[in-house]
């Protein structure tokens, strides 16, 4: 799954967590993370966004996070929804 | 959402009254409601205005809480609402102004330093890895040499005065970069601005043009620019710019020299000349000021080419631009923008 254009979701708001996915040039998935509780959980939180993507079929992208003490179906619902916005789809296909 | 007396809205900024209202709950706060932002929303309690923040363009500035408000993710739900109107316009890449003091909060919230003028102001960017795309774009541009000048332009439109310019450098250097200021708020698109300075210096075989981007006098490194009001923020803002330019942009090309043309009419600009003969130096970069062309007794500039277009002296633009410019000028393509300088008061 290719990634078109900037596609963004989330806020930067105590419990939510703000995610921008980009078109990259690089391979791979790169994460800039930034979060509230970076020590205790910026790996399980990477884990989470990095696992989304990949099993919607994304290879490359840059993923730019703010984290504001998100939990894991909210970081995973964001990154869903950025990378829909991402591809410009509106074919959902959630909860599976 | 935060108890029920909190209410956030769009501030109408036609409205005068509503304006003031912002401007000076900022002033309590040691700011003001810049002239140029295009979308401002305040928080109110009771009626009572407790949190601004606005935007002007891909920047977010002017933002402030009252400080018995402080520390209770007000700011957070601003500045959210803030970053989300920019995607929603489409702006990804969005910068913000704030004191030093204040930028842990920024950096809090995703964004990174770009540079700092300690006590004064601090210049952030949402994108981690920005300026650093922007500097490894230009290392592929390098070309070797001793002497390697640079000059910064908006050229709005291409004159005799900004090619005399570039060919004084050309002459005296090995190597010329040449940066159109990328930010579109001059009447001739930046595209046309780069195409007619691209046309017109095609004949200098050392001398390479650049786009400016977001680094380079820009509405996020020199607002004042922009705003064209002399006051203390401009040497401030000029004293940024230029501490990028020393820091970031010569080192990725090797840049030693800086030429420029003297100004004796514009103090923004007159101001930003001589803020960069007191920083440059310090980057090892020598600033080299050049007379401005004369034709006849008068200076060429472009203001004196677009005053020309307002009086409808299309023949006396001959001696003002280079025949790459004239030809343009005449152009089918131009006549949208010559109807406009013509409707304009400026």
């Amino acid at each position: 799954m290719e990634i078109k254009k900037v596609g963004v979701a989330g806020t930067v708001e105590s419990s939510d967590i703000n995610i921008v996915i980009e078109p990259s040039n690089e391979l791979g998935i790169n994460i800039y993370l930034q979060s509230a509780v970076m020590k205790q959980f910026g790996r399980q939180i990477k884990n989470v966004i990095e696992e989304t993507l990949k099993n919607e079929g994304v290879e490359n992208a840059v993923v730019r996070a703010v984290d504001k003490g998100a939990i894991d179906f909210v970081i995973k619902a964001r990154t869903l929804t950025a990378l829909y916005r991402a591809i410009d789809s509106n074919d959902y296909t959630w909860g599976e | 959402m935060y108890g029920e007396n909190i209410e956030i809205k769009t501030i109408n900024l036609n409205r005068i009254s509503e304006r003031q209202k912002v401007d000076s709950f900022l002033q309590s706060q040691d700011l003001i409601l810049e002239k140029d932002v295009d979308y401002t929303i305040a928080m109110y309690k009771n009626d009572t205005i407790i949190g601004t923040g606005s935007l002007c363009g891909n920047v977010l500035k002017c933002i402030a809480i009252e400080p018995f408000y402080q520390g209770e993710g007000y700011s957070n739900k601003i500045i959210s609402l803030l970053i989300n109107e920019q995607f929603d316009r489409g702006n990804t890449h969005l910068f913000i102004f704030t004191k030093p003091q204040n930028k842990k909060l920024f950096m809090d919230l995703g964004f990174k330093e770009i540079t700092s003028i300690e006590g004064k102001v601090s210049l952030l960017e949402n994108d981690p890895r920005g300026i650093e795309k922007y500097i490894e774009k230009l290392e592929t541009k390098k070309r070797d040499g001793a002497v390697i000048s640079s000059i910064v332009m908006n050229c709005n439109p291409f004159t005799l005065g900004h090619q005399y310019l570039i060919e004084e450098a050309s002459r005296n250097s090995d190597i010329v970069h040449v940066f159109a200021v990328w930010e579109n708020r001059s009447i001739f698109p930046r595209e046309v601005r780069y195409k007619l300075m691209k046309d017109g210096t095609k004949y200098l075989k050392n001398v390479y043009l650049h786009k400016g981007e977001d680094y380079i006098i820009s509405n996020s490194t020199f607002p004042s620019y922009f705003i064209k009001e002399k006051n203390s923020i401009v040497k401030i803002h000029a004293m940024l710019d230029i501490q990028i330019f020393g820091k970031f942009i010569a080192p990725s090309l090797s840049i030693n020299k800086r030429y420029v043309g003297e100004e004796p009419n514009d103090p923004v600009t007159n101001e930003y000349n001589t803020t960069m003969k007191e920083i440059l130096p310090q980057y090892n970069i020598e600033v080299i000021e050049i007379s401005r062309l004369k034709k006849e007794g008068f200076v060429i500039s472009a203001s004196k080419v677009r005053e020309a277009i307002k009086n409808n002296q299309i023949e006396s633009l001959k001696q003002l631009v280079p025949s790459t410019t004239y030809e343009y000028l005449i152009s089918e393509e131009a006549k949208t923008i010559i109807e406009k300088i013509k409707r304009s008061n400026k």
